[in-house]
């Protein structure tokens, strides 16, 4: 070959390898076509969740959000890239909250858990009675003794408001899912469009969680595995040790239950006779008064979503805010027979807070707020 | 020019003359260790693996002092945590974990990809500018191996550089906080042996990114005969993609752009260690080395002597 064919062949022969590699690099595998796996009924399917134990295994998860949250205090717990899971197929779970430049990890196993923040190299550790735990145990499976029936409860309660059918297959994680999917019921005045829940068909866990809401196409909320691995994990990762030099704060569940209890039954009780709760199935609207410490009423709601691990990131994450300024550079102005007060929509729902300290908040649209509000003031 | 006259390479000693055919084929390990001499004899290269060794020990040394500035207020104060002294995590910026691995990502950015430039500047552009490549051209080397030769010698810069970063990082955690605070972000205390294998990890690592720097920018030094120009290029390339990488509409184009993959490092601190991201940045980094040598081999064979 001439050396100016050779250079040229190089050349070209080189720049395509290297652009493919980009290409591989950079896209993500291609969704693979949906599986083909044999029929099944919702009812059985929820009953064959409700029955299966977790494996072992470990997996990432993945969050994407498009709920369009303001940019409230709370609502960075939320900002996170991904969250690796581990489990060893009993009662021991490792989670690991990657945050680009620092990590969340929680622990529990069967004697005690742990939360370990490296950003602030502070960890707690939760311990309890082993009598305690197993009793709590006992009932949870009392509770769900008989999958059957308690696949048939759940059911029942949905089927008044809400459609709930299995429609087709899904890919996830690459493993092949059954798509359980949730629609409200015409009558229901919501924002929200679908919930679909992916289960494996195998193992029978939860892969995937998207919540839609009306008018996109995309997903408002997902919440799934990109990676899922069945397999036995080393124990190890079900140990911890909080690392020499942090900050650790014990506490006996026991204890943080009596405190509960003394410090904030009162508050929670009270709470609950303040609130009342208007219509039922996807158009409930939520009626209370307004905490003195105003909490992150908003960001709370899907961080609780989210689970137990969101819900110990919002207790990190929490920090004092300026609930009044936030409300008024977000929400817009709404009046009706119950007075005035601000309204803050996100992509899966709102809140009307009242100037008199109340609100309601639901998935719903402004104006099914506004006759709750109405209608709770008339009662 | 004719390829296989009876000339010799220069700075490789004369081939035996006795046979024809061992004086066509230099030995490529003699030709790489004249080449590896005449890169370290050179004043800059030294100048600049010098400060590379010196940047950890500085950092490391600045947060230390500024450490133990604010930390006894910081006990007076509401705690650790933003608004209270400097959250701990800073401190083990110090640890003789964190402290290289920190220092490899920083100089990453800028100063670790100039100094492989620099190297390749001088390989074949550097030497074309002072008539020391015609020497190279002409002598009894094939285009592809005198490539394989200069590839290499930019490898090895960039191996003692990527080196020299994580080896001073090191010593300088060593003395400033001793085996103390090995600790990832996942709350878990490292062994030394396991730190060492993290940061083997990490200069392997950091080797393939800057040698995918390096084979870029021996396609231009191929290409030009002013070493400035090749440096100057990098540079601008990383301020480019430095840029590209600020706008969030852009995000469909980062996978293909070589920075991105430096975040990955941070993964090196988590426990268990998720290698998706690096071993994705392996593979950008070799896409960007197949591109850079075949262009610096098409350059080159097409160059009269």
């Amino acid at each position: 070959m001439r050396p100016r064919t050779k250079a040229w062949v190089a050349a070209g022969s080189g720049i395509a390898v290297g652009l493919t590699g980009l290409a591989l690099s950079a896209l993500p595998a291609g969704a693979d076509d949906d599986p083909v796996l044999p029929e099944i009924g919702a009812e059985e399917l929820v009953t064959s969740a409700l029955e299966a134990r977790p494996p072992a295994f470990d997996g990432v998860a993945e969050v994407t959000n498009e709920l369009g949250l303001p940019p409230v205090p709370g609502a960075e717990a939320l900002d996170f890239e991904s969250v690796r899971v581990f489990h060893d197929g009993a009662e021991s779970t490792r989670v690991q909250i990657e945050r680009p430049a620092s990590e969340l990890t929680f622990v529990t196993n069967t004697e005690e858990a742990w939360a370990y923040d490296s950003q602030e190299h502070a960890a707690r550790q939760l311990t309890w009675d082993e009598d305690d735990a197993a009793a709590a145990r006992d009932h949870a499976e009392a509770e769900l003794a008989d999958p059957s029936r308690a696949a048939a409860e759940i059911i029942e309660r949905l089927r008044p408001t809400s459609d709930i059918f299995v429609d087709g297959t899904a890919s996830v994680a690459g493993r092949d899912a059954y798509e359980l999917v949730l629609t409200p019921k015409p009558s229901e005045k919501t924002l929200l469009r679908e919930i679909t829940v992916a289960i494996d068909e195998e193992t029978r866990a939860p892969l995937r969680l998207e919540v839609f809401a009306n008018g996109t196409t995309d997903p408002v909320l997902s919440l799934g595995f990109v990676e899922f691995e069945v397999g036995a994990q080393d124990a190890e990762l079900f140990e911890f040790t909080p690392p020499e030099g942090a900050e650790v704060e014990s506490a006996e569940a026991d204890d943080v239950a009596a405190e509960a209890g003394k410090h904030g039954g009162r508050d929670a009780g009270a709470l609950e006779e303040r609130t009342t709760t208007i219509g039922d199935g996807w158009d409930t609207v939520v009626i209370g008064e307004m905490p003195a410490e105003a909490r992150s009423g908003e960001a709370a709601g899907p961080a609780r979503e989210l689970g137990e691990e969101a819900g110990a990131l919002g207790e990190f994450g929490g920090g004092d805010q300026d609930l009044a300024g936030m409300l008024e550079q977000f929400g817009t102005p709404v009046s009706g027979e119950f007075g005035s007060g601000v309204h803050v929509e996100i992509a899966v729902g709102g809140a009307i807070v009242t100037d008199d300290g109340r609100i309601a908040a639901g998935a719903v649209p402004r104006q099914v707020l506004v006759d709750a509000l109405d209608g709770a003031d008339q009662q | 020019m004719t390829i296989g006259e009876p000339r010799t390479a220069p700075r490789t000693g004369p081939a035996d003359a006795a046979v024809p055919d061992a004086r066509r084929r230099v030995p490529l390990i003699r030709l790489l260790r004249a080449e590896v001499r005449w890169i370290f004899r050179r004043p800059r290269t030294l100048v600049v693996l010098a400060l590379l060794a010196v940047l950890p020990v500085i950092t490391g040394v600045a947060v230390d002092l500024t450490l133990d500035g604010p930390v006894t207020s910081a006990e007076t104060g509401p705690g650790p945590g933003p608004g209270g002294g400097p959250p701990i995590f800073v401190t083990m910026a110090t640890s003789a974990f964190v402290l290289p691995l920190g220092s490899l990502m920083t100089l990453l950015m800028m100063l670790l990809p100039l100094t492989v430039a620099m190297a390749s500047g001088d390989a074949l552009a550097g030497e074309q500018s002072h008539g020391a490549l015609r020497g190279w051209l002409l002598a009894p080397v094939s285009r592809g191996r005198l490539l394989a030769v200069k590839a290499a010698g930019v490898l090895v810069v960039a191996f003692v550089a990527a080196l020299l970063v994580v080896v001073s990082g090191l010593a300088t955690g060593l003395v400033l906080a001793g085996t103390d605070r090995l600790v990832s972000m996942s709350g878990t205390e490292l062994s030394v042996a396991d730190v060492l294998w993290r940061l083997a990890v990490a200069v392997a690592w950091a080797t393939v990114y800057l040698m995918a720097v390096g084979a870029v920018a021996l396609a231009i030094s191929a290409s030009t005969e002013h070493p400035m120009l090749v440096v100057v290029s990098v540079l601008g390339g990383l301020i480019v993609f430095g840029v590209l990488m600020q706008f969030s509409a852009l995000d469909w184009l980062h996978p293909y752009l070589l920075p991105t993959s430096v975040t990955g490092l941070v993964d090196l601190i988590r426990d268990p260690v998720p290698f998706d991201a690096l071993a994705e940045g392996t593979i950008r980094a070799l896409s960007y080395l197949v591109i850079g040598l075949s262009l610096a081999y098409a350059r080159l064979t097409t160059r009269d002597g």
